[in-house]
C-alpha cells in the first residue's frame, strides 16, 4: 500500500485543522550547488543520474550541524521530523488522484497524517514501515545507507545510476560478517537435496498475507526453474546456515537478467526470494543477506537490481496492484479467500464466475508454445514489451528457458490444455494463423500456490498468475484507440481463464501492469488487498505508471517485468 | 445545518480519533460512518462530487458513508454530532481529558499483533480480494447472513411486525440467505417462525436448492423432512 493511500485512508477520520502550512523553502540554499556525484563517475559506462538540486540532500545533511538542524526545525515551525520534500510528494499524489478529500488535502493535513502513522521513526531509524515486524528491510537505517533514491526525493532530470561502478579491485572480498554460530553457504540448486532445503524453508517461512491466513509455497521444481535461468550464477544463490547442524535458516537469491528502463538497457540481478527463519527474525539478518547478495552481484560486476516487496521501502519505481479472478468460488469463499457480498447468494455468485468448458481460439489456432516457436515468440515479445516503460530483454535461449523449461514432463497433446502435467509450473499458448502459420499471439501464467493456514477443509490454494503475453494487434495503427488491441486481450487472458479453470485452479491472479488494467473488471476481476512495489537498486529514474498513471502513460503501461 | 455550531467537543473527539489506536481495530462499518458523518459535519451535509466508479470500491463506499449520513440526519446536525461523540466514547474519547496522541505507542501496538510471515522480505506479495463490509440494506437479512441466532431472537421478539418471508431490496428472503450461508441455527430458527421454503429466489431458485449448491447437507436434511 503506498504512502499516499495511507495518508487518503487516515482521513477517513482525520480532522483537518486549520493550520499555517509551513515553509521550507529556505532549506534548499547556501549549499544546494554541492554536487556529489561525478568525482568518481568515470568507471562506468552507465550514465549517472542527474537529479534536481535537493538530491544532494543526502550530503548536506551529513553536513548540517545538530544545531543547525534545530535552527532549521524552529525557524519552520514544525518539529516533527518529516522532511516538506515528504509533504509535498505526499501532497501531489493525493491532488493527483482526486477523490473528494483532494479539495481538503493541505500540507498540514498531510504532515498530520504523516505524523500519525509515525513515519518519523521510519526516517529516523526507528521503526520499519508496515510496524516492527516487517523491520527487517524496512529500516530506513539500512536503507538509507543504500544507493537506492530516499522517501521523499524528487523526480531525477536524467535517468542514471547514484553511485558509480567500482573497478574490481575495490569490491570487498571478503564476505560480511554473520551473527555467531551463523556461516554463509553457496546452495546449489542442481543438488536435490540443496532444492528441498529451501523449499522448505520457503513453505515453513516465506511471504504471508496480511492475515496469516495464506502463505506462498513455492514448488522445488517452481524454485529451480526461477533461480536457473541461462546464465544463472550459483554464488548468488546465497545461504546461510547454522554452524554446528548446518541447518539453512536464511536464503536470499539472484539472477541475471538484461533490463530496459526507459531508454537505457543494462545487465542487473533480478532479486527474489529473500526469507529468513521465523525463529531468526529478530537477529537482523536481512540487511546483511542483501549486503551479501550485493557484495556476489558487485563480485560479477553487476551494479544494479530489480526486486519487488510487498512492503514500501525506499523507494517504488512504481506500485501495482494484486487483482484476482476467482475460479472455485465455493473453496474461496470457504477458506475466506473472499466473501458472498451481501447483496448476492453464492448460487449466484458461482454462475456470474462460470466460465466457458474450452478455450475459445482453440478454433483459431490456439495450441501449446514448442520449442520451433521460439525465434517467432522472441520476435513478437520483444516488439511487444518495448512499449512498457520497463522490460525483461529476452534472448532467445532465456524465452526458451522462461517459456518452456517449466512445462513439466509427459506429453504434449492436443487436449493438454485440459490436465496439467507432472512438475509443470508454466503454462505458455501461441495463437499461429492457420492459413499464414505465423505466431500472432503469446499468452502465459505460472503456478504458485499458497498453503491455506486456517481452514479445516482445504490446505493448499491453487493460484495461477497472470504471466507475459503478446499480441501483432497491438502493433497495427490505433489498435489502442480503436478498441482492437482490448477486444484481442480479452480473448486471450478469457482462454488463458478457461484453461487454469479447467486444470484445477482456484484463482488467477493478475497486476495492474502491463495492458492489463483495461481488461481486469470485464474478465470479473476483483480488487486486492494487496500490493506489489517494484525496485531498482542503483538506479534513478522518474515513477513508472502501475496502479496509477504517470503523466501521458495509462496505468500499468510503465511496467513490462513480470516477476516469480 | 449551516446554523449548527460545532462544539469544541467535536473537534477533541475527531483530534482523539485521529490519533486513536483503538480505531485500528474497529470495523470499516464504524469507520465508514465516523467518516460519513465528519464529511456532514465539517464539509456539506451530502457529497459534493459525483459518486466514484464502482472499481473504486473505498472511493465508493465512503462516498456512500457520507450521502448515507445526509439522508439520515437531514437538518438534525445535533443529532449527528452527538452520534459521532458516541462513536468516539466507545472507541476510548474521555470528554475534556487532554489525551496525548503522541504517547500512543504504535510501535507496540504492532508487536501485539500476530507475527507476519514474510519479515518484509523482497519477493512477490501475498493478496487476497479486498474485503468491504457492504450491509444487505435489511436488518433481518444482515443477521440471516451473520449466523447469529440470538441476535435475530431478540430480533425478531422485538420486532412483531416483521413478516419473516418478505424479501429484502435484493429479492431474497431471509431462508434464503441462512441457506446459502449455510447457518443451521437460524434456518431451524426460521422455520419455526413461519418461514416459506417454497418461495424462490431472484434467479428461481429456492431455500433447498440454495443449500444443494452450496453443499449443505444438514440444512437440506432439515428442508427435506419440513
Amino acid at each position: 500500500m503506498s504512502l499516499s493511500q495511507k495518508a487518503k485512508e487516515k482521513q477517513v477520520a482525520s480532522p483537518e485543522p486549520e493550520q499555517p502550512v509551513p515553509d521550507d523553502e529556505a532549506d534548499s540554499g547556501s549549499d544546494a550547488s554541492d554536487e556529489e556525484h561525478d568525482v568518481t563517475a568515470t568507471s562506468s559506462s552507465l550514465p549517472a543520474a542527474s537529479t534536481p538540486s535537493t538530491s544532494s540532500k543526502k550530503k548536506k545533511k551529513k553536513k548540517r550541524s545538530k544545531a543547525v538542524k534545530a535552527l532549521n526545525a524552529l525557524r519552520t515551525g514544525h518539529t516533527d521530523g518529516i522532511p516538506q520534500s515528504m509533504v509535498n510528494a505526499v501532497l501531489e499524489k493525493v491532488r493527483a488522484e482526486g477523490g473528494e478529500e483532494a479539495a481538503n488535502a493541505d500540507a498540514a493535513t498531510v504532515r498530520m497524517a504523516l505524523e500519525q502513522m509515525k513515519i518519523k521513526d521510519v526516517i529516523q531509524g526507528k521503526a520499519g514501515i508496515g510496524g516492527k515486524n516487517k523491520k527487517d528491510t524496512g529500516d530506513h537505517k539500512f536503507w538509507g545507507t543504500q544507493p537506492v533514491p530516499q522517501l521523499g526525493e524528487e523526480a531525477p532530470l536524467e535517468d542514471g545510476y547514484i553511485e558509480p561502478s567500482k573497478p574490481p579491485a575495490e569490491v570487498r572480498q571478503d564476505p560480511y560478517p554473520l551473527p555467531k554460530d551463523f556461516e554463509w553457504a553457496t546452495v546449489d540448486i542442481s543438488d536435490p537435496a540443496q532444492l528441498r532445503e529451501v523449499y522448505e524453508l520457503l513453505s515453513a517461512n516465506y511471504v504471508e498475507d496480511d492475515d496469516a491466513s495464506f502463505r506462498f509455497q513455492y514448488s522445488a521444481e517452481f524454485l529451480e526453474w526461477a533461480l536457473k535461468p541461462p546464465g544463472y550464477f550459483m554464488e548468488w544463490h546465497v545461504g546461510v546456515r547454522v554452524a554446528t547442524n548446518k541447518k539453512l535458516v536464511a536464503f536470499i537469491s539472484g539472477v541475471p537478467m538484461q533490463l530496459r528502463v526507459r531508454d537505457h538497457t543494462f545487465t542487473v540481478s533480478e532479486v527474489n526470494f529473500l526469507c529468513v527463519h521465523k525463529k531468526l527474525r529478530s537477529k537482523r539478518l536481512a540487511p546483511v543477506l542483501i549486503k551479501e547478495i550485493t557484495r556476489q552481484c558487485h563480485l560479477k560486476g553487476i551494479f544494479q537490481a530489480l526486486y519487488t516487496a510487498g512492503v514500501l521501502l525506499p523507494t517504488p519505481v512504481s506500485t501495482c496492484r494484486y487483482y484476482h479472478r476467482c475460479l472455485n468460488i465455493k473453496k474461496l469463499v470457504d477458506v475466506h479467500f473472499t466473501m458472498v457480498p451481501p447483496t448476492m447468494t453464492l448460487a449466484r455468485m458461482i454462475r456470474l464466475h462460470k466460465l466457458p468448458e474450452s478455450p475459445r481460439l482453440l478454433s483459431h489456432g490456439l495450441r501449446e508454445m514448442e520449442a520451433r516457436d521460439v525465434p517467432q515468440v522472441a520476435e513478437l515479445y520483444s516488439k511487444y514489451t518495448s512499449r512498457f516503460g520497463m522490460s525483461h530483454i529476452m534472448s532467445k535461449e532465456e524465452i526458451s528457458h522462461i517459456f518452456l523449461s517449466g512445462g513439466g514432463e509427459g506429453p504434449r497433446t492436443t487436449s493438454s490444455w485440459k490436465t496439467p502435467r507432472e512438475r509443470q509450473v508454466v503454462w505458455t499458448y501461441v495463437v499461429e494463423n492457420p492459413r499464414t502459420k505465423k505466431v500472432t499471439d503469446l499468452v502465459s501464467f505460472y503456478s504458485l500456490p499458497s498453503t491455506v493456514m486456517n481452514s479445516d477443509k482445504h490446505n493448499l490454494l491453487k493460484a495461477a498468475y497472470l504471466f507475459y503475453y503478446a499480441t501483432d494487434v497491438a502493433f497495427a495503427e490505433k489498435a489502442e484507440e480503436d478498441g482492437h488491441l482490448k477486444k484481442r486481450l480479452m480473448e486471450l487472458i478469457g482462454d488463458c481463464l478457461i484453461i487454469a479453470d479447467q486444470c484445477g485452479f482456484d484463482v488467477v491472479n493478475a497486476l495492474t501492469l502491463m495492458d492489463n488494467v483495461p481488461i481486469l473488471q470485464d474478465h470479473r476481476f476483483g480488487k486486492g488487498d494487496g500490493m506489489l512495489n517494484y525496485y531498482l537498486y542503483n538506479w534513478r529514474t522518474a515513477p513508472l505508471a502501475g496502479v496509477n498513471p504517470t503523466g501521458d502513460v495509462a496505468a500499468g503501461k510503465g511496467i513490462g517485468v513480470v516477476m516469480l | 445545518m449551516s446554523s449548527h455550531v460545532l462544539s469544541p467537543a467535536f473537534e477533541d473527539a475527531a483530534f482523539y480519533l485521529s490519533g486513536a489506536s483503538s480505531l485500528s481495530a474497529v470495523s470499516n462499518t464504524i469507520k465508514l460512518e465516523l467518516y460519513g458523518l465528519y464529511k456532514y459535519l465539517t464539509v456539506s451535509p451530502t457529497p459534493t462530487t459525483s459518486r466514484p466508479s464502482i472499481l473504486d470500491f473505498a472511493g465508493r463506499a465512503k462516498w456512500d458513508a457520507w450521502s448515507n449520513a445526509g439522508q439520515t440526519y437531514g437538518d438534525r446536525a445535533a443529532d449527528a454530532e452527538s452520534r459521532y461523540l458516541t462513536i468516539a466514547r466507545n472507541l476510548g474519547w474521555n470528554e475534556g481529558k487532554e489525551e496525548d496522541v503522541q504517547t500512543v505507542d504504535f510501535s507496540s501496538i504492532s508487536q501485539q499483533s500476530k507475527e507476519y510471515g514474510s519479515g518484509g522480505g523482497l519477493g512477490n506479495s501475498v493478496s487476497t480480494m479486498a474485503m468491504l463490509e457492504e450491509q444487505s440494506g435489511s436488518a433481518i437479512s444482515d443477521l440471516a447472513i451473520s449466523g447469529d441466532t440470538q441476535q435475530l431472537l431478540s430480533f425478531l421478539g422485538a420486532h412483531h411486525e416483521v413478516d419473516v418471508n418478505e424479501t429484502d431490496e435484493n429479492g431474497y428472503t431471509p431462508l434464503h440467505l441462512a441457506c446459502d450461508r449455510g447457518h443451521t441455527k437460524v434456518v431451524e430458527l426460521l422455520l419455526s417462525r413461519g418461514a416459506d421454503p417454497s418461495i424462490k429466489d431472484p434467479d428461481g431458485l429456492t431455500a433447498l436448492e440454495l443449500a444443494e449448491i452450496s453443499g449443505h447437507d444438514t440444512i437440506m436434511s432439515i428442508l427435506k423432512t419440513t
